[in-house]
C-alpha cells in the first residue's frame, strides 16, 4: 500500500525560494531592463532571476510586454529598428546584451518556438537538422541520431518515423509545432523559449504540447509566454505577471494562483476588472 | 459579504454563480441554527413533538450540503476559479460538511429528549441547557463572520471556543460526581454526556469554520495551529 504522509505531498512541491538563488540554480539572470519602442517604453525596470531545468511562464494582457521580454532574452529585439534596451540579461553569468556577444552563438544556446507552426517547406528530416547542418554538421550518423533523440523529446518520432523524408508541411498542426520543437532542441540549446506556442492548436495537441514542456524541463529551461491562465498553471513552476511593462509579482506557481500577493495579480487571474 | 468582492468579475455570470451558492451556505446556516435551537428547546421543554421534527428536518440540512457540492463542483469544471476565488469555493466546500456534521450534533441532542428522563433526573438538564445557549451563541456568531467573511471576528470567535470547553469540563466533572453518587441514574447521565459532547463538538467544528474564514481572508491555513499563532495574521 502507498501511504501518502505531509512529508511526500510536501515534497512534491518543492518551491525554490526566487529571491535567493544560488549560482548554480540560475540559468537567467534579469537586472533592471527597460525597453523602448522608440519613444515609448514597452518595459520598465525588470529584474528576476530564471531557475534552471524548470519551467518559467510569463501571464498578463496582451500588450503587457510578456513577449517583448521573452524576445530579449536571445535578442530577437536587436531585429526591431527602434529598439533601444538598457540594463543587462545574463546567461551563466554573462551579460548576453555585450557588445562582444556572438548573437548567433547566443540563439544556438537560447532556442525558440513561436506562436503558429513555421516549419520550412523541406522533409521532416531537414527540418531537424537545419540547425546542425548550419553548424557545419554532415556526419550522416550524428545527423540520423540527432533526428531520432529531437523527435523523440518531441513526442512526435512514433508518428513520422516512416515518413521523415516526406513534406513537414504535410503534417498538422499539433504535429508541425512539435516539429518545430524538435528542430529547435536538435542543437541541444540550454534555454527554450516558446511564445504562445499552443494558441493555434486544439485542446488535444494542446495537452500533448504540455506534456512534452514537462519532459523538456529535465533537459532545458524552459519559459513561456501564454495568454491560457489555466495553461500556465498547469506547465510552469514560476510564473510571472506583467502589467503595462511593469512585472507585477514573480513566485512560484502554486502561490500566486492560490495565494497572489498583489490586487494586480488577483484581479487578472480571478478574471476581474482591474 | 464586504470581503467577499465578488461583484467585480468580467463574467457576470461567474458573479451570479457565486452569489448563489453563498445565498445557499447562509440559509444552510439559518437551518442549522434553527435545528440547534429547537433541539435545545426540545431538552429543555421536554417536548418530544419538537424532538422528534428535529430528526426529521435533518434531511434539509442533509440536501442543502449535496445540492451546494454539487454546485461548487460545477463551478470548478466550468470557471476554474483561482486565487480569492479558488479559496472561496474551497472555503465553501469545508464549511458545508461541518455544517452537516452539526446538524447531526443537533439530532443527537433531540434525541435526549426521547429517551425521556425521569423527573429526578430533570435538574441535569439544566446545566446541559447552559453550555446549549452558548453553544448556540458561538454558532451564530460563527456564521455572521462567514457571511461578512470577517478575519477579525473569525479571530475571537475561534478563540472564545475555550470557553465552551471549560463549561463542557466542569459540566463533566459534575456528571461523574452524578454517577458516582448514585450508580442508578448512569444510564440517564449517560445520554446526558452525549448531548455535551454533541455540543463541545459543534463548538470544535465553530471552530474549522472560523479557520476556513481565515483561510478565504489571508490565505493562510491555520488548521492545527493555536489561536495566539494566527493572530500576529493580522
Amino acid at each position: 500500500m502507498i501511504s501518502v504522509t505531509p512529508k511526500n505531498l510536501s515534497e512534491h512541491n518543492v518551491k525554490l525560494d526566487l529571491n535567493n538563488l544560488t549560482p548554480e540554480q540560475v540559468a537567467l539572470e534579469i537586472k533592471n531592463l527597460d525597453l523602448y519602442y522608440g519613444d515609448k517604453q514597452a518595459l520598465q525596470d525588470i529584474s528576476m532571476s530564471i531557475p534552471k531545468g524548470q519551467v518559467t511562464a510569463f501571464i498578463g494582457p496582451s500588450g503587457c510586454g510578456k513577449s517583448t521580454l521573452l524576445r530579449c532574452i536571445n535578442r530577437m529585439n536587436d531585429l526591431v529598428d527602434i529598439c533601444k534596451i538598457t540594463g543587462q540579461i545574463n546567461l551563466h553569468g554573462e551579460n548576453i546584451y555585450d557588445r562582444h556577444t556572438d548573437v548567433a552563438a547566443l540563439r544556438r544556446k537560447v532556442g525558440m518556438v513561436f506562436q503558429r507552426p513555421n516549419p520550412f517547406p523541406k522533409s521532416i528530416y531537414e527540418n531537424v537538422v537545419y540547425g546542425l547542418r548550419i553548424t557545419g554538421e554532415n556526419n550522416r550518423r550524428v545527423l540520423d541520431e540527432a533526428v531520432e533523440t529531437s523527435l523523440r523529446s518531441a513526442a512526435l518520432w512514433n508518428e513520422v518515423k516512416d515518413r521523415l523524408h516526406e513534406s513537414a508541411l504535410g503534417l498538422s498542426g499539433g504535429q508541425q509545432q512539435r516539429l518545430v520543437i524538435a528542430r529547435a532542441i536538435a542543437i541541444q540549446p540550454e534555454v527554450l523559449l516558446l511564445d504562445e506556442p499552443t494558441s493555434a492548436l486544439d485542446p488535444i495537441s494542446t495537452l500533448t504540447i504540455e506534456e512534452l514542456i514537462n519532459d523538456l524541463k529535465k533537459q532545458f529551461t524552459v519559459v513561456i509566454v501564454t495568454h491560457n491562465m489555466q495553461q500556465a498553471a498547469r506547465v510552469s513552476d514560476q510564473t510571472a505577471f506583467m502589467y503595462m511593462g511593469d512585472l507585477i509579482e514573480y513566485s512560484d506557481t502554486n502561490t500566486l494562483f492560490t495565494t497572489p500577493t498583489k490586487k494586480k495579480t488577483e484581479d487578472y487571474i480571478t478574471g476581474r476588472y482591474g | 459579504m464586504d470581503n467577499l468582492n465578488i461583484g467585480r468579475h468580467i463574467s457576470g455570470q461567474f458573479n451570479e454563480d457565486l452569489e448563489r451558492i453563498i445565498n445557499h451556505v447562509m440559509h444552510m446556516g439559518g437551518l442549522v441554527e434553527k435545528q440547534l435551537t429547537d433541539a435545545l428547546t426540545s431538552v429543555c421543554d421536554a417536548d418530544e413533538t419538537l424532538a422528534k421534527k428535529v430528526l426529521h428536518n435533518d434531511y434539509l440540512i442533509n440536501n442543502a450540503e449535496v445540492s451546494i457540492d454539487d454546485e461548487c463542483t460545477r463551478i470548478i469544471a466550468k470557471r476554474q476559479p483561482a486565487a480569492g476565488d479558488l479559496r472561496l469555493v474551497m472555503a465553501i466546500v469545508k464549511t458545508i460538511t461541518d455544517l452537516e456534521r452539526i446538524g447531526d450534533e443537533a439530532g443527537k441532542i433531540a434525541n435526549v429528549t426521547l429517551e425521556s428522563l425521569s423527573g429526578e433526573h430533570k435538574d441535569l438538564l439544566s446545566n446541559l441547557d447552559n453550555l446549549g445557549r452558548h453553544v448556540l451563541t458561538f454558532l451564530q456568531a460563527t456564521l455572521d463572520a462567514f457571511t461578512r467573511m470577517d478575519f477579525d471576528a473569525a479571530v475571537r470567535v475561534h478563540k472564545s471556543d475555550d470557553k465552551i470547553d471549560r463549561e463542557y469540563e466542569a459540566l463533566m466533572r459534575q456528571l461523574m460526581t452524578y454517577m458516582m453518587e448514585d450508580p442508578r441514574s448512569i444510564p440517564q447521565v449517560m445520554s446526558v454526556i452525549w448531548s455535551a459532547r454533541a455540543l463541545e463538538r459543534i463548538g470544535d467544528r465553530c471552530q474549522n469554520i472560523c479557520e476556513y474564514i481565515i483561510y478565504f481572508v489571508k490565505g493562510k491555513v491555520v488548521r492545527h495551529t493555536t489561536s495566539e499563532d494566527f493572530e500576529s495574521l493580522s
